[in-house]
């Protein structure tokens, strides 16, 4: 005989405790990275969290980040499908550069500051979409690669060819700027 | 399957170019222990693979440094819905979209 409807609910409930609860924090964060808004941000996570709810049952304890994040990008999928305008650009970010500019480099220092960060900043905005997507999820939201494929439904290999262009791309605005030495790799 | 398990590495040190190659799995943690032991034994030997990976490592640091702070109200709210879901199950909702709780807005 199986469990009875009083136990099952109380075992998707306390599983909803154990695997949902402990990953709210990194909802919310790839959601805001995914939104650019707040209170669409908090409505994905709700919509997350019921789907995760109603689906709990049939979930088997292995990988649960993952299992919610492919839930939130189904969720996502449904409630955004017109894609709203990325308004990343830090209108500071030229100012700050233009500020710090006054420093002498040296041919083969890295130069880590407040220019840096900026500079990083302003290629991050600059990229192809479908580089920053990735970068945003794995560097500033602290993804793993297998996560960040689950959130936008492509293969890994897609993430870690992309992250790394992406992160070369940084680097040559970093050497364009005066800000790190020129490769001799490539 | 592990993708970055092909970047296992021949039983030999590492050329700059191969160095040059693994480098950011290295730097994420991607690459299998050879891989791992060879590619930090280079860059403490080679200077200029090290600056390499320090841009790298200075790049990463950067963009954690943007991750936004997460908006405690928003995370409290949510906090309570995934509370209540836990406890009582979804709150009564008469629409069926999912948005019952009108003090998520608060």
């Amino acid at each position: 005989m199986g469990p009875s409807p009083d136990q099952r609910a109380r075992s998707d409930h306390e599983a909803f405790r154990r695997y949902v609860l402990p990953e709210l924090d990194v909802l919310l964060r790839v959601a805001l990275s995914r939104t650019r808004n707040p209170a669409d941000a908090e409505d994905l996570v709700q919509d997350t969290l019921l789907r995760a709810y109603r689906a709990i049952g049939r979930f088997d304890g292995a990988h649960p980040r993952a299992w919610l994040l492919t839930i939130m990008r189904n969720a996502q999928a449904n409630r955004f499908r017109r894609r709203r305008p990325a308004l990343l650009r830090d209108p500071d970010a030229g100012q700050r550069l233009q500020d710090e500019r006054e420093t002498q480099l040296s041919a083969e220092s890295i130069v880590v500051g407040a220019a840096f960060d900026a500079t990083v900043a302003d290629a991050v905005v600059r990229l192809p979409t479908r580089f920053r997507h990735i970068v945003e999820l794995v560097d500033i939201d602290g993804l793993s690669y297998q996560e960040a494929a689950d959130v936008l439904g492509v293969p890994i290999g897609t993430v870690m060819s992309r992250l790394h262009r992406a992160r070369r791309r940084i680097r040559t605005r970093l050497i364009a700027a005066g800000l790190a030495p020129r490769s001799h790799n490539r | 399957m592990n993708p970055w398990r092909r970047h296992s590495v021949a039983d030999r040190p590492l050329t700059c170019r191969e160095v040059g190659k693994l480098l950011q799995y290295y730097l994420d943690g991607h690459t299998d222990e050879d891989a791992t032991a060879k590619v930090a034994e280079h860059l403490e030997d080679c200077r200029r693979c090290g600056l390499e990976a320090a841009i790298y490592r200075e790049i990463k640091a950067a963009l954690a440094r943007r991750a936004p702070v997460l908006p405690e109200t928003t995370l409290a709210r949510l906090r309570r819905f995934g509370d209540q879901l836990a406890t009582d199950g979804p709150p009564e909702d008469p629409s069926g979209d999912g948005h019952g709780d009108p003090s998520r807005r608060g």
